[in-house]
């Protein structure tokens, strides 16, 4: 696959036809998708729309009724399993022991990180202070960095993380993306479910959007955001500016509080230099005109709305 | 396989629940032989009806008897050791980290291997019990000079495989249920009264099949004491089952670990 900088990017999980079902209650229609090696990977939905049974499939938690998945190009192991960090669901830590000594516990099963990676993953998530203290006593918010600490260990190259910012503070949420857009540079492959839509336009390069276990859209945000041209212009006098545009397009808007006037084309079709010459040869002379990028939310909405 | 028991000491040695049980069981097996050994025999040798029969019998706590005996009294006390493996299993799902486990790079049959692991180093533990409680009470008790202190030690590789296959049964119900609660009252309650009573049910009107009973296969692995009874033919008769109960228990042990195993595989969790 051609990167969108040029570069050859290769798949670190590719999702073929998942299905799963549980009882009457279908979780998962064969939903297909690639996770490109480097990028941040958001799988977007609402509550019940199947992100978790997803990436439980993809861990190994639970098994899917069809289709298949590749990690690396190989089918799932435990080998692979133990090169990728991963949160799922919550923390799921032995409540009588310290933070310590269940990152021991982490570090023994998949042979990731030595003592010193405990203690630096420890003060990376700012847990070291109470690296001593068992797991029942911390509160949700320390209970869930240190389930992001054990995803980290080691350092792999891979990291799954299931609403990663559950339980935290605004300052913990703020840490955590400047956390993974710091992983993103460093060209870790990051998969993050989440319904914080806002988080996920702010650090994630690609997307899948689920709703009620069907897949109804994947692809790099930009064209994910982007299903039209959305153009957004200004001049002194607003209902003369629309009144030239509607020329061009039969779907103009006039936002009289915002001073602008908006209106769509087909994606890819919008030539800012042709419409700012087309308006100054009606007698319009601009002083505002942006191609304007769609919020996530806003096309979340647009797609999980029925 | 280091690895797992690595893992596993991992886990239960800042476990206090998990010493706590280790720490009454070892002393509830040298603690209960001694009581039986004086409210149970020596009280009984002094009775007008039992005694006189008794003392016409060795006594059941010198060699080599003695390996036998406290073999069946530390066999009735195997709900003691069923509380820790009960608590293996269903403190992973109680926390979740059987799936924690999975996705850090465990296979489920890591899992399941870890467990059979834990088990047999329990096994271990209760036999070295036995076996130690069983020398002591026979050397305090033995005088008779040039005594093979080892004659009847076959008992204690049954008392493993006994207490092995009782274990694994508790360890397949806590699977199955998956609550410590649930799964500890179950097993409790078909320890006693539930299987003794289908047993008992078996001898009287289905020609003892009660013997193919999933405790009751290796329970006859070590009959009880000849002075428990006065029925001598009974006696016998299951002193005579005993070896091709060994072959029975075996048996029972691969289709419990294949249930073990294969659910473990199969199902979500």
């Amino acid at each position: 696959m051609e990167g969108s900088e040029g570069k050859i990017m290769s798949q670190v999980l590719s999702l073929s036809n998942i299905s799963k079902s549980f009882g009457k209650v279908r979780a998962l229609k064969a939903v297909s998708f690639d996770v490109p090696e480097g990028s941040v990977f958001g799988i977007l939905g609402p509550n019940g729309s199947g992100k978790t049974t997803l990436l439980s499939i993809v861990l190994d938690v639970l098994k899917a009724n069809n289709g298949n998945f590749l990690w690396f190009g190989q089918p799932g192991s435990p080998a692979q399993r133990k090169k990728i960090g991963s949160l799922l669901e919550g923390p799921n830590f032995y409540h009588y022991l310290s933070a310590i000594d269940n990152l021991k516990v982490t570090q023994s099963i998949s042979g990731r990180g030595s003592k010193e990676d405990i203690d630096n993953v420890l003060k990376k998530v700012k847990l070291y202070e109470r690296r001593k203290s068992r797991f029942k006593t911390y509160s949700l918010g320390m209970k869930q960095r240190l389930a992001i600490a054990a995803a980290l260990l080691g350092d792999p190259r891979v990291l799954v993380l299931d609403e990663p910012t559950n339980g935290l503070d605004p300052v913990g949420i703020a840490e955590i993306r400047e956390l993974i857009i710091e992983l993103r540079k460093s060209g870790h492959t990051i998969i993050i479910a989440s319904h914080l839509l806002d988080e996920v336009e702010r650090v994630c390069t690609h997307v899948a959007i689920l709703k009620t276990g069907e897949l109804l859209t994947t692809g790099e945000v930009n064209e994910v955001l982007q299903d039209e041209d959305v153009v957004e212009l200004s001049a002194a006098d607003l209902q003369a500016l629309a009144e030239v545009l509607r020329k061009f397009s039969n779907n103009v808007t006039v936002n009289s509080s915002a001073g602008t006037v908006q209106f769509s084309l087909p994606k890819g079709t919008a030539r800012l230099e042709d419409i700012n010459t087309f308006c100054f040869n009606n007698g319009v002379v601009l002083k505002h005109l942006l191609l304007k990028k769609k919020r996530l939310e806003t096309r979340f909405f647009e797609l999980t709305n029925d | 396989m280091s690895g797992l028991l690595r893992t596993e000491w991992l886990k239960v040695k800042k476990y206090p629940a998990f010493w706590w049980m280790i720490g009454i069981l070892a002393i509830s097996y040298p603690g209960m032989n001694y009581l039986l050994y004086v409210n149970g025999y020596k009280d009984q040798l002094n009775s007008k009806t039992m005694g006189p029969v008794l003392r016409m019998l060795p006594n059941p706590f010198t060699f080599p008897d003695v390996w036998q005996t406290v073999a069946f009294i530390s066999s009735i006390f195997v709900f003691l050791p069923s509380v820790v493996v009960i608590m293996f299993i269903t403190n992973e799902y109680a926390y979740k980290t059987h799936r924690q486990n999975i996705i850090d790079g465990w296979s489920r049959k890591n899992f399941m291997m870890a467990k059979m692991v834990d088990l047999l180093i329990v096994c271990l533990f209760a036999t070295i019990l036995y076996a130690i409680t069983a020398f002591i009470i026979g050397s305090v008790n033995t005088t008779a000079p040039g005594r093979n202190v080892w004659e009847g030690n076959q008992f204690i590789a049954l008392f493993f495989l006994q207490i092995f296959s009782q274990l694994s049964i508790a360890l397949l119900i806590a699977l199955l249920v998956r609550k410590a609660f649930l799964a500890l009252g179950m097993f409790l309650f078909y320890y006693f009264p539930g299987e003794p009573l289908l047993v008992a049910l078996g001898k009287k009107y289905a020609n003892d099949a009660g013997e193919f009973l999933p405790l009751e296969v290796s329970d006859r692995l070590i009959p009880f004491p000849r002075w428990f009874t006065r029925k001598e033919e009974e006696w016998k008769a299951l002193v005579e089952q005993s070896d091709i109960h060994i072959l029975y228990t075996f048996i029972l042990l691969a289709v419990t670990w294949a249930i073990c195993f294969w659910m473990n595989k199969k199902r979500d969790l």
